[in-house]
């Protein structure tokens, strides 16, 4: 019993992260209907940035998420004015390829700002608390908690707010938007920054259970595409439900069949929505 | 047309930062003047200097190119000529096969005698074709004795044998009342290797193994899962080890989770990294490898102190880049010894005869004492390191494997 508490919290803490990384991902590819291959690298970059400010400008912890966050939604901008706005009336697969140049690019770059070793963040958060008989760390609490506040934030923000609302209306129906006076040019911008800065936030929780290395957004992807397929493609709550699904599947499985099996249990799963509900969970119409 | 002019610019622009992407990871690999004319020598290296591995593979390079910048200092004199040593460095990505390409490139095309590769699947590609059309001799640096079983004429097995550890480690931490490993190593193919000579020697030595939990270093999310599952089958050691960093923070989240019990670490993870990554006490009670600043070598303090001067104290020297920075050194001295910088077979043959004349300052952490005919650096001495519960390294001698 007190092996699945802690796996309880262990996979819940887990699925917070997925799928803060995951909404950005399906919220890109539900208005500009691109599978971001460099989603992350965003993650990636985050980590660092909240490192940058953690560790060389000394800002408190929280904070140093924030930040990293707003530098990251300047990053996201520009990723969609540089590369995918120029690419919009281009084949898919251009945006593909140009997804995947702008991964290695973004590699490249923090290898060479902060190099190819390991980076440890230290949590201000490193005790851990005792709930019935499981050791639970306080950072784990932290995710679990900062994903609920978010996913609620921005579940508010894009049924509520005008700006949010403007998402909505373009994942539903580009022309019909554009037709009611809303600019795509914005939302499309809006959407990666909003995007990016939830990888960010993604990333600067699990960044002191985790090492920051260039590299460290590659496995992630993997994960994140499986769990958009799950949910269905561009679907916000299939997200939600798909990372959490995915994360307690993993660590579920590795605890009671094997380790091997729940690292592989996420391709499993995706071959089977595959097969048997090509369109996930959360059907969500996918023209074309 | 305004708009079909900005969208060209733009395309135009975008292909750029695609082509740029691709041409600064190429431009990782480096690499070094073509050498041949008479003065030079050049070193060949293949690792990865990009992408997941990339601390290690540079790690490697700056070890070598030490020795270089030492060696070219000193001078070097090969049959009554002047000689300059230069590095030529190339990206492999931990590729076999990219590897192979190199090795071939850096022999036809720098005319390098002496190539390195630091992973055993680049080995044993560039070991394919280093006896054929092009020659030349492979310094291999991995502790995989599969690399030896090839039978490969041109080879130096740098690095001890991983075997070599497997019973020594064992018989540090299993003492009475000593029963249950649990297995958490890595999931890569040399992870598989140790797990499997661990279990072997633990059943050997009459002990209980339990589940493999083996998970990919590189790829999980979140170490506490697969910890909490290896806990909760109450084992008394924990083997463990991949790249230093993670390991060091699945030891921190086992004591977190209250496991008191040893690790055995098995090579590629350092202590004097994990010392890095995680509060000391928490390895206490392990058995590894030893570190590079516990040698007594002549040279030791003097690498360690340039090394860490060089990377600004941010990294501590690992023997990666102390091996490397040795074997360099050994090769250019068989280059003396031998008469030639161009024959790999001779040089080969002089690298016994070369052991005893290299500088002090080359002797850093177990120099070779003596290869073995399938061409196995090996020094006598050889120790592994046991960090007691006080804190302190104790130093254990043990023997080398038969290759």
């Amino acid at each position: 019993m007190t092996l699945f508490i802690q796996q309880l919290f262990n996979g819940l803490a887990l699925g917070g992260v997925y799928c803060l990384a995951a909404i950005g991902l399906t919220l890109v590819f539900g208005v500009l209907r691109i599978p971001n291959l460099a989603h992350g690298s965003l993650y990636m970059l985050g980590a660092y940035m909240t490192y940058f400010f953690l560790t060389a400008i000394g800002v408190p912890y929280i904070a140093a998420i924030g930040m990293a966050a707003i530098v990251l939604a300047i990053v996201g901008v520009l990723l969609e004015r540089v590369v995918f706005h120029p690419l919009r009336n281009s084949p898919h697969t251009h945006h593909m390829i140009a997804a995947v140049g702008a991964m290695f690019f973004f590699q490249a770059l923090a290898q060479v700002i902060w190099g190819a070793d390991f980076r440890r963040m230290d949590s201000p958060f490193s005790e851990s608390v005792s709930i019935a008989g499981a050791q639970i760390s306080w950072q784990r609490i932290i995710i679990i908690v900062t994903a609920v506040i978010v996913l609620s934030l921005l579940a508010w923000f894009i049924k509520r707010s005008i700006h949010g609302q403007t998402i909505e209306a373009v994942e539903q129906d580009r022309t019909g938007a554009s037709l009611a006076g809303i600019s795509p040019n914005t939302v499309s911008m809006l959407t990666f920054a909003l995007a990016a800065a939830l990888a960010t936030i993604a990333a600067g929780l699990v960044a002191p259970i985790n090492l920051l290395s260039p590299t460290m957004g590659a496995a992630l992807d993997l994960k994140i595409f499986a769990i958009i397929i799950l949910g269905g493609l561009g679907s916000i709550p299939g997200a939600i439900a798909g990372g959490f699904l995915l994360a307690m599947a993993e660590v579920m499985t590795s605890t009671y069949v094997s380790s091997a099996v729940g690292e592989a249990i996420a391709f499993v799963v995706l071959v089977l929505v595959l097969a048997i509900r090509p369109t996930g969970l959360f059907a969500k119409a996918v023209q074309r | 047309m305004g708009p079909s002019f900005t969208s060209r610019t733009a395309r135009a622009l975008a292909a750029a930062v695609t082509t740029g992407a691709l041409v600064a990871l190429a431009g990782c690999g480096g690499g070094g003047e073509a050498g041949g004319g008479g003065g030079t020598i050049t070193i060949g290296y293949s690792g990865p200097l990009s992408g997941g591995a990339a601390a290690y593979g540079t790690n490697i390079q700056d070890g070598m190119q030490m020795a270089v910048d030492a060696l070219n200092e000193q001078g070097v004199t090969v049959e009554g000529g002047e000689y300059t040593v230069e590095l030529a460095a190339l990206d492999d990505m931990y590729q076999p096969n990219t590897a192979a390409t190199n090795a071939q490139r850096l022999a036809e095309q720098d005319d390098a005698a002496v190539i390195f590769v630091p992973h055993s699947g680049g080995i044993q590609a560039a070991q394919e074709l280093n006896s054929g059309r092009s020659s030349f001799l492979l310094g291999a640096y991995s502790s995989d004795p599969a690399i030896l079983a090839t039978g490969n004429p041109l080879s130096m097995m740098i690095p001890p044998s991983f075997k070599s550890y497997g019973q020594p480690f064992i018989e540090q931490v299993k003492t009475d009342g000593v029963e249950k490993l649990g297995l958490l190593g890595t999931a890569s193919e040399y992870g598989h290797s140790w797990t499997g000579l661990v279990t072997e020697e633990w059943e050997a030595q009459g002990g209980e193994v339990l589940t493999d939990n083996s998970i990919d270093y590189s790829t999980v999310t979140d170490f506490a899962g697969p910890v909490s599952q290896t806990l909760s089958e109450d084992p008394d050691v924990i083997f463990l080890g991949g790249p230093s960093q993670p390991t060091a923070l699945i030891i921190e989240e086992a004591r977190n989770q209250g496991y008191e019990g040893s690790f055995l670490i098995m090579d590629q993870a350092k202590f004097e990294e994990m010392e890095l990554f995680t509060d000391p006490e928490n390895l206490n009670d392990s058995v590894g490898v030893m570190p590079v600043k516990e040698y007594e070598d002549p040279g030791t303090a003097d690498l360690v102190a340039a090394y860490e001067e060089l990377v600004d104290g941010e990294r501590p020297a690992t023997v990666e880049v102390s091996l490397h920075y040795q074997s360099v050194a050994l090769v250019v001295k068989a280059m003396e010894v031998a008469g030639t910088v161009e024959d790999p077979e001779a040089i080969r043959g002089a690298l016994g005869d070369a052991m005893g004349e290299v500088d002090d300052r080359f002797r850093v952490s177990g120099f070779p004492t003596t290869i073995t005919d399938a061409g196995h650096l090996q020094n006598e001495d050889l120790q592994i390191a046991y960090r007691n519960d006080d804190g302190d390294y104790e130093f254990i001698a043990i023997e080398n494997a038969e290759d």
